[in-house]
């Protein structure tokens, strides 16, 4: 794997302890998961967005998932850069179609997400929190990007399973994670890796999230307006 | 990616042909150029491929040496991937070349995490202590559209050529464990490529995808589609690139499209591996000056 100079890890002899935890604590907890009530794959966790929180971004954002993802992102931009044409977004997974990019040439903008908690499906969470960084710093997009992510667990002809925590995301045969453009219907970025099968299994996966994507739209765009009434607010008072 | 300027009028070229099905090469939506495999090309590797797709050419080696397993998976060898795009064009050198290779191996790592996609436990040793590593390092010669299935061939053509000595583990009395290479050059044990994943690119050209997109075709696509499909047609991994968006509708048709086309991609390639093994020490070597 590409190294990550930035962060600062144990000494090299280092091991992670859950790897020598007894084989017996891993059996209970798989016979806990299969006693619990199948859960329902359609049901999505719940999700709470907040826009607008820090003071020092141009444009901000926070997404918690009911699994205990956290993720914040800071939008900065428009800035001039020195390559000429149109405008560029920095960031690593692409919501570019998003973004009205011939409105800003010769312009950077810059997104950076952190993610302070992995409950399970952190590239999605990422993908929403950013949208709305960027709509919260004025940046004219053609739609707030959604991401929703699936999987699906090892056992065969099992279904797939929206925005799975992080258990479930561990023992997983595949994975999917989706950006899409809900006004639009246009779907901006799609990942996904694994043991799917047929590329009718991975069309019904792609279907659930698309549908898991609508369902938090409205949430998303509620944030938002919350965000811009709190700084009308600010700025009047 | 090394791109070439286009002027309107040739995008649209293009962009009209591609909706009678007909591109500028006279090959219909789902063809293929005209590809060449060569195994065996690096005599020092455990294993290489040459492949020449059009104009693309990519070469890969595999090496394979003893190291320590991952913590977590004690009991199977891995693979870890290199690739180098460095001495395509100026503009990937240094900078630019490091990213596109970090993309290009980032997504390599995707397709082959699949757990049966190369066995990895016939890669073990000693559980725990020793296992073989496969270096696959891949070298970007000339970049001519479509790199990443043809890189994806390359590999599993390496794979197929990759030979690793048989080695046995001796223990003596007092428990430290010896490991001994057999004597015979050519007591070696091979890889079964029967599910490595190849890589399918669908780049959307209007309101259809083309397979195996040239440099101008690249050029007038905003968004592309990779898919991963193995040779009995299941999908293993599926990335979208590129600045534009795509229709969900449009995506399902490209799985389909991939899916088909990925299978016979594999029958074609196991037949060329399966005659240039037949042909053993006899086979013409072409090499780098033909």
């Amino acid at each position: 794997m590409p190294l990550d100079h930035r962060r600062l890890r144990g000494p090299e002899e280092s091991q992670p302890p859950a790897l020598w935890a007894s084989a017996a604590a891993e059996d209970e907890e798989d016979e806990e998961g299969a006693g619990a009530a199948p859960r329902d794959p359609c049901a999505l966790r719940p999700l709470f967005a907040r826009a607008g929180l820090l003071s020092q971004a141009q444009g901000s954002a926070y997404v918690e998932l009911g699994s205990g993802t956290k993720v914040l992102c800071a939008a900065w931009g428009p800035r001039e850069a020195a390559e000429p044409g149109p405008g560029r977004l920095i960031c690593e997974f692409r919501r570019a179609p998003a973004v009205r990019l011939g409105r800003y040439p010769r312009a950077r903008l810059a997104v950076s997400a952190l993610l302070l908690q992995d409950g399970g499906s952190a590239l999605a969470a990422a993908v929403s929190a950013a949208a709305l960084a960027l709509a919260d710093a004025g940046v004219e997009m053609y739609d707030l990007a959604v991401g929703c992510a699936l999987c699906r667990p090892p056992a065969p002809a099992a279904s797939w399973m929206l925005q799975p925590a992080e258990p479930e995301e561990r023992r997983a045969a595949a994975r999917l994670t989706l950006a899409l453009l809900p006004a639009l219907n246009q779907v901006s970025a799609v990942l996904g890796g694994g043991r799917g099968g047929p590329p009718e299994d991975w069309a019904q996966a792609l279907r659930l999230g698309l549908d898991g994507c609508h369902r938090q739209y409205p949430v998303l765009r509620q944030s938002l307006l919350r965000a811009a009434q709190r700084r009308d607010a600010a700025a009047a008072a | 990616m090394a791109s070439v300027m286009l002027s309107e009028a040739e995008k649209l070229y293009i962009v009209h042909g591609v909706q009678e099905d007909l591109r500028v090469d006279g090959r219909g939506c789902e063809d293929y150029r005209c590809a060449e495999v060569e195994t065996d090309v690096v005599s020092n590797t455990s294993g290489s491929a040459r492949v020449k797709l059009g104009e693309t050419d990519i070469l890969v080696g595999i090496k394979a040496e003893m190291g320590t397993p991952k913590l977590e998976k004690p009991d199977e060898g891995y693979l870890e991937f290199f690739v180098d795009c460095s001495s395509n064009s100026p503009e990937l050198e240094g900078r630019g070349g490091e990213e596109l290779g970090t993309d290009i191996a980032n997504t390599l790592y995707r397709v082959f995490s699949c757990e049966n996609s190369v066995d990895l436990k016939s890669l073990c040793i000693n559980p725990k202590e020793h296992c073989w590593v496969l270096y696959v390092d891949v070298l970007l010669l000339e970049c001519g559209g479509n790199i990443f299935d043809a890189i994806s061939i390359a590999v599993k053509a390496a794979l197929f050529n990759t030979r690793i000595p048989k080695v046995r583990v001796l223990e003596d009395e007092e428990g430290t464990k010896e490991i001994e290479l057999s004597d015979d050059p050519y007591d070696c044990i091979r890889l079964s490529v029967d599910e490595v994943p190849c890589i399918v690119t669908l780049s959307k050209i209007g309101y259809r995808h083309v397979v195996d997109a040239t440099l101008q075709e690249e050029a007038c696509s905003l968004a592309s589609l990779l898919i991963s499909v193995t040779s009995k047609g299941a999908i293993t991994s599926m990335k979208k690139v590129g600045k534009g968006s795509l229709d969900p509708e449009s995506i399902f048709e490209m799985m389909e499209t991939g899916q088909r086309v990925g299978k016979s991609l594999h029958i074609a390639l196991q037949k060329i591996l399966d005659e240039e093994e037949n042909l053993g020490t006899s086979r013409p070597k072409v090499g780098f000056l033909g």
